[in-house]
């Protein structure tokens, strides 16, 4: 059972960066991104190339991973999301499909079908409360936590999350106090971006990259934003993990005697999860209600 | 000639599903982005059945009953939901149906798909599928186009136009939404109908992602909500999905190519659409 739920903090922890980016970017412009499991496998690849095949050390290519996921992310906003979300929202939802469709393709035209892991070899493991970990996945979960706590005191303790936060509450009403709305937007899609690169780097480092992994990482990030409360960060991340150890418990379990559910349905939880929610808490774990007037 | 026939057959298969699915999220305006879903569980209902019983007739009632269950929790789900969680939630529930399809190996063969496929006795040619799918195609071409013209159209593109105003003129959402839903749940079955038996073989690779994002391009280069005018879209773009096959590509670099290709013309047909694809609502 430790081990399990060992699992479901380093999936939770994957899961959390791509969410909280998203649910800051469905916050602030109301748009879903359906390209983001590939902006992820973009910023994983990447690092995977520098690393592996240009021989650059670990932190320099995921900088350069990073920095790429960031230009993607940039490229994304001004051609498939800045002409769109001001005429209608729902259009964003579809240039993104086709977004992921254009970043599948280059994904397997230029790094093939093939798993690729940004550290391939021998991890170095040690035994918690009897569970097997790995140095590496300790520090990747580490790294989320404090990222995440970063990213707390820049929301909540300084001028510029306050101009984030107003945005998300008023688009109108921050702009008309001289806070420039179209340039946070911007900047806040890059983030996003920048977070599911992280993601997707996380991946290639615990695990093996593979373009199947694209629409998973796209759901679950979804399930979480969707049973969080819509545009709510916090609640996005808490169910990020929480989904995640669902997922290990769910498939790892035998809950009734010999009974078991086969792993090759592990990645149906999440979507499970989004309807149970949907159907019974649309507005979500923690919705806030907002003020109309 | 044989690929002239070949081309016939594959775009006569594709219009029902695509005529039909256009009135939900062309004319209707609903995210619906499971049309595929509700084509794979009426493909294995169909071939499923088909195989084991050996009647055609039980095959299709099965298939019928699927699909019209499948359209009517769509429907409910459309009534329920916000447009965007709709259009996730739909998502959700194709991937859902090809996780079950993949993992269930003792019903369905899971990755390995099933082979020899039964056809009807008058199907044994291109010729004999073109036709049958081309005479298809006719009736739903018919039938859409009447339902576009009936009160039934304007009801659906009332609700998409301004859903409280509709609604306080009388317009009942939960029956337009459940006909829509039904009619393009038909549509999926007629494709399914012809499609494995056609290829011989059914295989969850043919019900991905990649064939959502071809039959929303389909929808919004032919103009939303226009039988006519996803017809011709039907047509030019699966001739143009079939002809790059000649292009001098390896298996490898093709799949790419045309996942780009689409992506590209995808977004080009969205961005000339951008206004009249969802309409910003008259305040007043």
């Amino acid at each position: 059972m430790t081990q399990l739920i060992i699992n479901g903090l380093i999936a939770g922890s994957l899961a959390a960066l791509i969410a909280g980016g998203l649910a800051l970017v469905y916050g602030v412009l109301g748009v879903f991104n359906m390209a983001l499991g590939q902006m992820a496998l973009i910023g994983g690849y990447c690092t995977w190339w520098l690393h592996q095949i240009v021989g650059l050390s670990l932190p320099l290519s995921i900088i350069g991973g990073l920095t790429i996921a960031a230009f993607v992310s940039w490229i994304a906003f001004e051609i498939f999301i800045n002409p769109f979300y001001k005429r209608h929202r729902f259009l964003p939802l579809v240039t993104t499909i086709a977004l992921s469709m254009i970043l599948d393709g280059l994904i397997l035209l230029f790094f093939e079908e093939k798993p690729r892991a940004i550290m391939p070899g021998v991890r170095h493991s040690i035994e918690v409360f009897g569970a097997r970990i790995s140095i590496e996945q300790i520090v990747l979960i580490s790294f989320t936590i404090m990222l995440m706590m970063v990213l707390a005191y820049v929301l909540h303790s300084t001028a510029f999350g306050r101009k984030v936060r107003a945005v998300v509450q008023h688009d109108h009403a921050a702009m008309s106090l001289g806070i420039r709305a179209p340039l946070l937007h911007r900047f806040l899609f890059i983030m996003s971006g920048v977070l599911a690169g992280l993601g997707g780097i996380y991946l290639g480092i615990d695990q093996n990259l593979t373009p199947v992994f694209a629409f998973p990482i796209t759901i679950k990030a979804y399930a979480a934003i969707i049973a969080g409360g819509k545009g709510n960060i916090w609640g996005a991340i808490v169910c990020a993990y929480l989904i995640a150890i669902l997922e290990q418990l769910v498939v790892g379990v035998h809950w009734f005697g010999s009974f078991y559910v086969p792993a090759g349905y592990q990645q149906t939880v999440a979507l499970l999860f989004i309807i149970l929610f949907l159907l019974f808490k649309p507005a979500g774990m923690f919705s806030t209600k907002t003020r109309s007037a | 000639m044989d690929f002239i026939w070949h081309i016939i057959a594959i775009t006569c298969m594709t219009i029902p599903h695509a005529l039909a699915y256009n009135l939900v999220f062309g004319k209707g305006k609903i995210l619906h982005f499971g049309p595929i879903g509700v084509s794979l569980v009426a493909s294995y209902a169909v071939v499923i059945i088909a195989i084991s019983t050996g009647s055609f007739i039980a095959a299709t009632l099965v298939g019928l009953i699927s699909v019209v269950l499948l359209s009517l929790f769509l429907a409910w789900l459309s009534l329920r939901l916000d447009q965007d969680a709709f259009g996730v939630m739909t998502i959700a529930v194709h991937l859902s149906i090809l996780a079950v399809i993949l993992n269930w190996n003792g019903l369905t063969r899971g990755a390995l798909g099933i082979p020899g496929v039964p056809r009807f006795s008058f199907l044994s040619s291109v010729q004999s599928f073109a036709i049958a799918a081309a005479v298809v195609s006719l009736l739903f071409v018919i039938a859409l186009r009447l339902i576009d013209r009936s009160s039934f159209g304007r009801q659906l593109q009332a609700l998409a136009e301004h859903e409280w105003h509709a609604k306080s003129l009388g317009i009942n959402r939960t029956k337009v939404h459940v006909i829509a839903f039904l009619v393009a749940g038909l549509g999926a079955l007629a494709t399914a109908l012809l499609f494995p038996q056609y290829l011989a073989f059914l295989h969850p690779n043919d019900y991905q992602y990649p064939f959502l994002v071809f039959f929303i391009t389909i929808i919004v280069a032919g103009n939303p909500g226009s039988v006519y005018g996803v017809l011709l879209s039907t047509i030019l773009l699966t001739v143009l999905k079939e002809a790059l096959r000649f292009l001098p590509l390896s298996s490898a670099v093709m799949g790419p190519v045309r996942l780009i290709l689409f992506g590209i013309i995808m977004l080009a047909v969205v961005y000339w659409r951008r206004d009249t694809l969802f309409p910003k609502q008259r305040s007043i």
